[in-house]
């Protein structure tokens, strides 16, 4: 343990920038959750009319929690947003503890640490006490919010402990899994499992008996029940189990080498296969993991929200005050909820789209493009590569969450018509998140050092403007760069061609315009 | 684009990043068929070099050549005739040491299988491992076998040993004696200088992005001087009078001094008469060339990162 403060010190300086946006997310989803429920539902004849509507939709019940949070608002809040808090701080704990002991294993970095008066616990000791701040900071920041925002000052400290018990869970998690696997990756991969098994385990338990719930870490935190039951007592599930998985990951750590694991590192093949011969198929092989993520997360959050499609209707009857949020008004509630939600998703995708196009930057930065430009790959070829899965992986993302919202909300009312329908919606977006990518292909080629924040301010911008325009009564100009303000809102409006092909045309001379700078510059700089 | 004697011809090659002068007027050249050593220390202008020649940056003036074409213009179609071997080797970590081989082998045009088995033989690398796994030793090796396993006509080598062990750095030698076998040209760029000894025809010196030196091993000799170290039957005297000669040491019998090479054959007859018992005469060292070129005021010039 010798050195362990000092690290712990250290750890926290390295942490300083990325850290607290951690926890502004996940205070922010409390806040926002928190105001919102108290405007829509705060009488207790709303809350009712909602238990009515929500009690028997097992899509909601899913996502969410079990439906006894709903007898109070606080424990509307916690129903509505608790597990994805969970998450949120589960995955915070999770990068916390891997990044600071394997990944640093793996870089060579630890070895330096190592090599001083530091002991063989303390780095992980230290990243243990990282994740464990980071969680206290969160529940902490979140029970204050939750009883600034008006809710009981008792549940409010349960909800912030119990989203801290979780995380600490997920930490010890980690901690043992950088033990077992070899690359920090595997780590990553193993725990998001076991995170996204707790959420299943609790939808299964919460749409049935119960029982499963308790199998699942957020089930633990949920089951405290704040603001509707307030008991303290099933937080001994996870602080037990937290104990116990740190004992197993110190005895672990003393039975085996640096940078080994418990699972060494499979071999892959010796030698390429036949496809694996151009700037197309690299691209592709380096972010077709990616881009599987961000289908199948889309595929569910298009689940999520198509589920709700059809309780929508009634639940705008029972509160008119949600139509304010929807463009279009009461009428043609479905549609306009849909076009909302597609729209929303397409953002999403329009992250994934300037993410991936990034790439092309990280790659040039790290030195890996040069070996590949000094092949017979030229450029334009080496851009096309890349830009080609950027382009159709948007694409595919867009269509997931169409094809996800179309079969869910298809289920709901029996009309399967709905998902060729809806991922005919969801691509209407696709030549605006096309021009984002055009934007950071532009950078790439004229301002390459600053494409990232270019890339990422392009798509704020764009956030700000879709989502607070109406809200905020942002003046027409602001509105008028976005290009998601100009694409026709279906299902709700018909579909306009004429602003879809400018935003093509926009789209196609940045791209042009990005290769010819990117042509004329000096690569690596 | 016709083959000349000339692999890669450079003049007055100028090249900035903002305010900080990189190549201030360099020039190469090197034949078709030989190891030429370049030779600088770090921050000097090899890499930046070498990145003009790959056509990745564009020269601010001066002119480039090589294998006949233009290194800007005609990158794509001069590829394919060229193996370029990094000296910081960053590598796919997603990927094993075989794909990466493979692929850039590809992507040239082709590689040898038979060759290329037989690299990852002789440098020892076990191809199966993801690129993240290995040492900057085995991204290096990945690199080599990359650029060794291609027929091209030309490698471009930018200190590509300088994560090796002395077992691979023999391996290493004894692959590019087969490659200026076969006639195929090398510009290797480094600053061990035991290899660019034991390889290179022609080296090239550089220093703040200009040549300083140029020549076979032989000529730069020449210009510098040799150690001599003497035992005689009778009492070395006026050794200190001769011309070229520097840094006399003498204990009775004894003598050790250092001998302009161009005065060499004037001192050995003036040592003759004396009864020479024995004499060890060391040629001087690119060490101490290169020395003789920074060992003043090297640390003293600030330099651009290549």
């Amino acid at each position: 343990m010798t050195g362990a403060p000092g690290l712990l010190r250290f750890l926290l300086r390295r942490e300083r920038f990325g850290l607290p946006w951690w926890l502004l997310g996940a205070t922010l989803l409390v806040l926002v959750q928190s105001t919102q429920s108290q405007n829509l539902y705060g009488t207790p004849d709303e809350l009712a009319k909602l238990r009515q509507t929500i009690g028997s939709n097992t899509a909601v019940i899913a996502m969410s929690g079990p439906t006894r949070l709903l007898d109070s608002i606080g424990g509307e809040v916690v129903f509505e947003i608790f597990a994805f808090v969970a998450v949120v701080v589960a995955l915070m704990s999770m990068f916390l503890v891997g990044r600071h002991t394997r990944a640093e294993e793996e870089t060579g970095r630890a070895e330096l640490i190592r090599s001083a008066r530091v002991g063989r616990h303390a780095p992980l000791a230290a990243a243990l006490a990282l994740a464990g701040l980071a969680d206290v900071a969160a529940g902490t920041l979140i029970a204050v919010v939750a009883a600034g925002t008006g809710l009981p000052v008792g549940g409010s400290l349960l909800f912030g402990a119990a989203i801290t018990a979780v995380g600490v869970l997920f930490a010890a998690l980690t901690a043992v899994a950088v033990q077992i696997f070899e690359n920090s990756r595997a780590v990553y991969g193993a725990v998001a499992l076991l995170l996204g098994a707790a959420f299943v385990l609790r939808a299964a338990g919460d749409v049935g008996s119960g029982a499963l719930s308790w199998a699942s870490p957020i089930g633990w935190g949920q089951r405290t029940f704040p603001y509707t039951g307030d008991r303290w007592w099933p937080l001994l599930f996870p602080l037990v189990a937290s104990a116990l998985l740190v004992a197993v990951a110190a005895a672990l750590l003393r039975r085996r080498d640096f940078g080994a694991g418990l699972v060494p590192a499979r071999p892959g093949p010796a030698a390429a296969g036949r496809s694996l011969r151009n700037a197309y198929a690299l691209a592709w092989r380096l972010q077709r993991g990616s881009l599987l993520g961000w289908a199948v997360g889309l595929v569910l959050l298009g689940v999520a929200y198509g589920s709700i499609g059809e309780t929508i209707e009634q639940y705008v009857a029972d509160n008119p005050e949600v139509a304010e949020f929807l463009p279009g008004g009461a009428a043609d509630i479905v549609d306009a909820y849909l076009a909302l939600t597609v729209g929303t998703a397409a953002l999403i995708v329009a992250a994934y789209g300037v993410s991936s196009a990034l790439r092309i930057r990280t790659e040039e930065t790290s030195g890996r493009a040069e070996p590949v430009l000094a092949t017979a790959t030229s450029r334009l070829t080496w851009l096309a590569g890349n830009l080609s899965v950027t382009l159709a992986g948007s694409a595919l993302v867009l269509l997931a969450f169409g094809l996800g919202e179309g079969a869910a909300y298809g289920l709901t009312i029996a009309d399967a018509g709905q998902v060729p329908r809806l991922a005919g919606v969801a691509l209407a977006h696709l030549p605006a998140v096309w021009l984002l990518v055009a934007v950071v292909v532009l950078a790439l080629g004229w301002a390459p050092r600053p494409s990232a924040a270019l890339g990422w301010v392009a798509v704020g911008y764009c956030s700000v403007v879709t989502l607070f325009a109406d809200s905020f009564d942002l003046p027409g100009w602001v509105q008028r760069a976005s290009p998601f303000a100009h694409t026709p809102q279906v299902p709700l409006a018909d579909l306009a061609l004429t602003p879809l092909i400018v935003i093509l045309v926009l789209a196609a001379g940045a791209l042009v315009t990005g290769y010819a700078g990117l042509r004329r510059r000096d690569i690596g700089y | 684009m016709a083959t000349s004697s000339q692999a890669i011809s450079i003049t007055a090659l100028r090249k900035s990043f903002g305010g900080a002068t990189a190549l201030d007027g360099l020039d190469l050249s090197v034949a078709t068929g030989e190891v030429h050593g370049f030779l600088g220390p770090n921050g000097s202008g090899k890499t930046t070099t070498i990145r003009v020649l790959l056509g990745l940056l564009r020269p601010d003036s001066g002119q480039a050549r090589m294998l006949g074409g233009d290194p800007w213009r005609d990158a794509v179609a001069l590829h394919r005739r060229l193996a370029y071997v990094p000296g910081d080797v960053t590598l796919w970590p997603s990927l094993t040491g075989g794909e990466v081989i493979d692929l850039l082998g590809r992507m040239r045009g082709g590689l040898d299988r038979r060759r290329r088995d037989e690299l990852l033989e002789r440098f020892d690398l076990d191809p199966r491992k993801k690129a993240r796994t290995y040492s900057k030793g085995n991204r290096q090796k990945v690199a080599l076998i990359a650029g060794l396993a291609s027929d091209a006509e030309l490698l471009l080598l930018d200190e590509p040993t300088s994560g090796l062990d002395p077992l691979m750095e023999s391996v290493f030698q004894q692959c590019i004696r087969e490659v200026k076998q076969q006639g195929r040209t090398v510009l290797l760029s480094s600053h061990i200088l035991a290899e660019i000894e034991a390889l290179c025809d022609r080296v090239s010196i550089i220093r703040l992005g200009r040549t300083v030196e140029s020549g076979t091993l032989t000529e730069l000799r020449h210009l510098t001087r040799t150690s001599i170290a003497v035992e005689t039957a009778q009492p070395l005297t006026g050794l200190d009078a001769l011309p070229g000669v520097h840094d006399v040491v003498v204990e009775d019998h004894h003598a050790r001094f250092d001998v302009d090479s161009a005065q060499l054959d004037t001192v050995v007859r003036r040592l003759a008469p004396l009864g020479v018992r024995s004499l060890t005469s060391t040629p001087p060292t690119l060490e101490e060339l290169f020395l003789r070129h920074y060992g003043d005021d090297h640390v003293a010039d600030a330099q651009v990162p290549a």
